[in-house]
């Protein structure tokens, strides 16, 4: 199966809505699973584009770019890889073939446009230092214009030549490899959910990680439920310390009301 | 409300259309000087208002174009406090300006990304995937209803920090603490689960012991479900903890999982 023109328009397009949405709105931020079912149902295979869209969403969990930094475009690398399953038909693993390697390199152009915005930044300086404001304020959205164009590039060329290309490793592509890209699929989970837990107060709250293991791995809690009884716990412990700081206000006070009454004795 | 804002040149209206600009967010990050040109954007048809001296909008300008950086959503408590002073004293308070932004981007950058872009895409993306793997896109909606909730509150928190101005730091610290350790206990309860529900590969060894054919991932099931799982959980954290970067170990993994496979070691 072919794409049409429209297609390779609204899958772009879609691409360039991404990154735009996720640098201004943040209204579809961190939701892999959304662009891959979107592009799902422009190519007729809502369900596909789910499961790759699951699939990738499951590998990103807990890898976020903090602080300005870059990160692998898992929603590109969805994007991609539910054209390819559904065009080639050969599935999701020939999709993540090529989905994921393109999501690491949009890093890289993560990394030129914000080298670019670098120089609309002093040039928009520049016009406010000349009292050029009108040219200032209209300089800066270009940013917001331009930096999508890091996932809507690459997701063009990919979906417009990537099919003759990931056909071809295909057919040479032994058995082990697929196994390969399925066990890395499984595994990569694991890098996100280490990289989370090194921000978070395990020495204090750590065991509520046993619980929440526990209750999923021998007992076979779904993570929704998990999630409610998470809530359940955070309630108290909220409760709690808000206790304790009023409580503790309150002791300041008391101190401080007895220093003033020292100094007014001296 | 309060004679700040009896004295204000900014009405309701101006407040709403700067919050509303606020939304072009991290869309103009650089490695110079953060997202300012984003505050700069976002606040100058406000700063024009408050500021009829061309050289003290200059001036005014030149000051946000300083280095910035802080999670977009609560940065708009920021920039919502400093629009206050700036309207209350004018170019005398580009200091107190300029430190107030220094000195809570850190703390702010800290509670934000942990809570809404680590956290709830860990929490809500383990549900929207699981859900999504066996077909239901129930899930995903979710991911996207508590998104869309969250966007339309980041407009109240600039009204939020604009309305508390300077105070803002005393009323807010205690709360915000709690609350981070509230999410935390939430979050780890769900890592907790996700770790034997994402984390999926199993040993495709197999053992001849007297003519019985022993599988190895039987013998790990009797030790402790998703024992491998924890494991590699466990060595990924120790050796983000030693300094190994992301990205290396995203690799590393993709190599280990593809020669796993190629000498029949590992399986899904």
């Amino acid at each position: 199966m072919g794409l049409t023109a429209l297609q390779v328009i609204l899958i772009t397009g879609l691409a360039y809505f991404k990154t735009l949405d996720i640098s201004t709105t943040q209204i579809f931020a961190f939701d892999t699973i959304i662009f891959g079912a979107i592009t799902g149902l422009i190519l007729g295979d809502f369900k596909t584009g789910l499961v790759t869209g699951a699939t990738l969403q499951l590998m990103s969990l807990g890898v976020a770019a903090l602080g300005g930094a870059s990160m692998p475009d898992y929603p590109v690398a969805a994007i991609i890889a539910t054209t390819i399953a559904i065009t080639t038909g050969k599935g999701m693993a020939a999709g993540l073939a090529l989905g994921v390697p393109v999501g690491m390199l949009c890093i890289n152009f993560d990394v030129l446009l914000k080298l670019i915005n670098s120089a609309f930044a002093r040039k928009a300086q520049s016009y406010a230092k000349k009292k050029e404001f009108k040219k200032m304020t209209r300089i800066i959205p270009i940013m917001t214009l331009l930096y999508p164009l890091q996932s809507a590039v690459p997701v063009f060329l990919a979906i417009v030549f990537g099919k003759p290309v990931v056909e071809a490793i295909l057919n040479f592509m032994p058995d082990w490899f697929t196994v390969g890209l399925n066990v890395a699929g499984g595994m990569l989970p694991a890098v996100g959910i280490a990289m989370l837990l090194t921000y978070m107060p395990l020495k204090k709250y750590g065991y509520w990680l046993l619980i929440g293991f526990v209750l999923a791995a021998y007992l076979k809690l779904a993570t929704l439920g998990l999630g409610l009884l998470g809530i359940a716990a955070a309630i108290p412990t909220y409760r709690q310390l808000v206790a304790q700081n009023e409580s503790k206000k309150a002791t300041n006070n008391v101190g401080s009301g007895l220093n003033e009454e020292d100094m007014q004795d001296e | 409300m309060n004679e700040k804002q009896k004295n204000g040149v900014l009405t309701k209206k101006d407040l709403i259309k700067t919050s509303i600009r606020h939304y072009i967010g991290i869309s103009t990050y650089n490695y110079d000087s953060g997202m300012a040109s984003t505050v700069v954007w976002e606040q100058f048809p406000a700063l024009r208002k408050i500021y009829k001296d061309d050289d003290e909008l200059v001036a005014a300008l030149d000051n946000h174009f300083k280095f910035y950086n802080c999670h977009p959503w609560l940065s708009a408590i920021i920039t919502g406090a400093t629009l206050a002073m700036e309207e209350k004293d004018g170019i005398e308070s580009k200091d107190a300006v300029q430190n107030l932004k220094a000195g809570l981007m850190g703390p702010f950058s800290g509670i934000g990304d942990t809570i809404t872009w680590v956290m709830l895409p860990t929490i809500l993306g383990a549900i929207a995937g699981s859900m999504g793997k066996q077909g239901n896109a129930f899930g995903m909606w979710l991911f996207v209803l508590v998104f869309a909730t969250l966007f339309v509150l980041r407009s109240y928190l600039y009204i939020f920090g604009y309305n508390q101005g300077v105070n803002l730091i005393t009323n807010l610290g205690d709360k915000l603490n709690a609350f981070t350790d509230a999410i935390s206990v939430l979050g780890l309860t769900v890592i907790g689960g996700i770790i034997s529900s994402t984390v999926n590969f199993k040993l495709a060894l197999s053992f001849n012991q007297g003519g019985v054919k022993l599988s190895g991932q039987s013998v790990l099931n009797e030790l402790m479900p998703s024992l491998l799982p924890v494991a590699l959980v466990g060595l990924l954290y120790w050796m983000m903890k030693k300094g190994f970067k992301m990205t290396t170990l995203i690799l590393a993994v993709i190599v280990i999982a593809m020669l796993g496979a190629a000498f029949g070691i590992f399986k899904v």
